[in-house]
């Protein structure tokens, strides 16, 4: 293990991955660890990733069966989740009907799918409706165009994909939404994800001024691995 | 004696995960029905009321519904996400309850093991429960009780200081070799 250069820092992850600091000291914990040298924010992650690994282990130990009918309610909930049951049919519409209003020739769209967060027709309507909706438009190298519909007013985007080749197998692409300090993840698709046509919502665009695309392993990255394939400006 | 590496399916619950992510309520029957003892027992242990407890797990079980594709499998295994959602959750519940009627807050020697009827009828739960209370049970009594008062009470580590008249830097150290100790005994390093 890496000796740790910042010891007062280091004793603190295992308290802080119990979450067993005080809130008052949480923020001030988290900026320390995103300014320290980077062998020592890595054996400040290492330190709390084996402690919730051990604590997972440690799991089996206090074990009790729920009540039944905790499953039966959880499974109505989901079940009917108004995502889930709208989503198909209104994805479709609400797309076209921006698609015809924005004349961005979009062909038919499939389903949509499901990034982070869940995509909700409500963001999308907000967007859609919102005084400042803007798009951009760009062609991906590898054929086919990304499109984004967004509302600084509603902090969220709607991007479209069309005709965009699904990644090679055993990767991913990710999508990252660019700010002064840096790419933060806006999700990623798989293969499976990536119909001809594709849709997905950007929930939380904050400062950012780029959506940038990446190739990654699969589940994706904390930060991009390769150089972006595809940068739309979000202006 | 060096334990085998614990079962924890991590392949399987992955995969579910992910057809969670994509809104699947099969595989998130499956994901609960495989991870649901772990949950709702450390939930239970942490506020010890069982109508706070199966509330508290349903909050827990939608929250992975609908954030299942914020799951990194660069960052830990599925079971350490969803139990570290978990125990927050449980501690934030607790600390809200704490402040809202100052809640007597029962501690004492480390229990680690619960009343036999409740015992999850699955084998391999059982094989691995065994297995991590020897593990606790090789602990020191001082290492155990700090785990005992900042995961399972939800206490802070200024907390069990004041609890423990420890100084802060001797709770903190015991902390950790509790986890190494644990690490170590559950074949995990």
């Amino acid at each position: 293990m890496t000796e740790p250069t910042d010891p007062d820092l280091i004793a603190l992850a295992t308290p802080y991955a119990l979450h067993a600091v005080p809130e008052t000291e949480l923020a001030d914990i988290e900026r320390r660890v995103s300014a320290a040298p980077p062998d020592v924010a890595q054996a400040f992650d290492d330190e709390v990733r084996a402690v919730r690994e051990t604590m997972a282990a440690v799991s089996a130990a206090t074990a009790v069966e729920p009540p039944h009918q905790l499953r039966d309610r959880l499974l109505t909930e989901v079940s009917s989740d108004p995502v889930r049951v709208l989503r198909p049919k209104r994805w479709q519409t609400i797309v076209l009907a921006a698609a015809a209003a924005l004349v961005i020739g979009l062909g038919a769209l499939g389903v949509g799918m499901a990034l982070r967060p869940t995509p909700s027709p409500s963001t999308a309507e907000q967007v859609f409706a919102a005084p400042d909706v803007r798009t951009v438009s760009g062609a991906i190298p590898s054929g086919g165009t990304a499109t984004v519909v967004f509302s600084r007013e509603k902090n969220a985007g709607v991007l479209v994909m069309n005709n965009v080749a699904p990644p090679q197998p055993g990767t991913v692409y990710q999508m990252w939404l660019v700010d002064a300090k840096g790419p933060h993840s806006a999700g990623t698709m798989d293969a499976k994800n990536v119909a001809p046509s594709t849709t997905a919502v950007l929930p939380d665009l904050g400062d950012s001024q780029t959506l940038a695309f990446t190739v990654e392993p699969p589940g994706g990255s904390a930060q991009p691995t390769s150089a972006p394939f595809a940068k739309l400006p979000l202006v | 004696m060096p334990v085998a590496r614990l079962p924890l399916v991590t392949t399987e619950l992955d995969a579910l995960l992910r057809q969670v992510a994509r809104r699947d309520v099969d595989a998130f029957a499956t994901f609960y029905d495989r991870t649901r003892a772990r949950v709702f027992g450390l939930v239970t242990r942490v506020l010890r009321d069982p109508g706070y407890s199966e509330e508290t797990t349903q909050d827990i079980y939608l929250q992975v519904w609908r954030t299942a594709d914020s799951y990194d499998p660069s960052a830990g295994s599925p079971l350490a996400w969803l139990m570290t959602l978990a125990h927050r959750r449980a501690v934030d519940r607790v600390r809200s309850e704490q402040a809202a009627s100052q809640r007597e807050s029962r501690y004492g020697a480390a229990n680690v093991d619960p009343p036999s009827d409740q015992v999850a009828d699955s084998v391999i739960l059982r094989d691995e429960r065994r297995q991590v209370a020897d593990c606790l049970g090789s602990l020191t009594d001082a290492q155990r009780e700090c785990i005992q008062l900042a995961y399972y009470d939800g206490l802070t580590y200024v907390q069990v200081s004041e609890r423990l008249s420890a100084n802060l830097a001797t709770i903190k150290s015991r902390m950790r070799d509790a986890i190494r100790g644990l690490r170590r005994c559950l074949g995990m390093t």
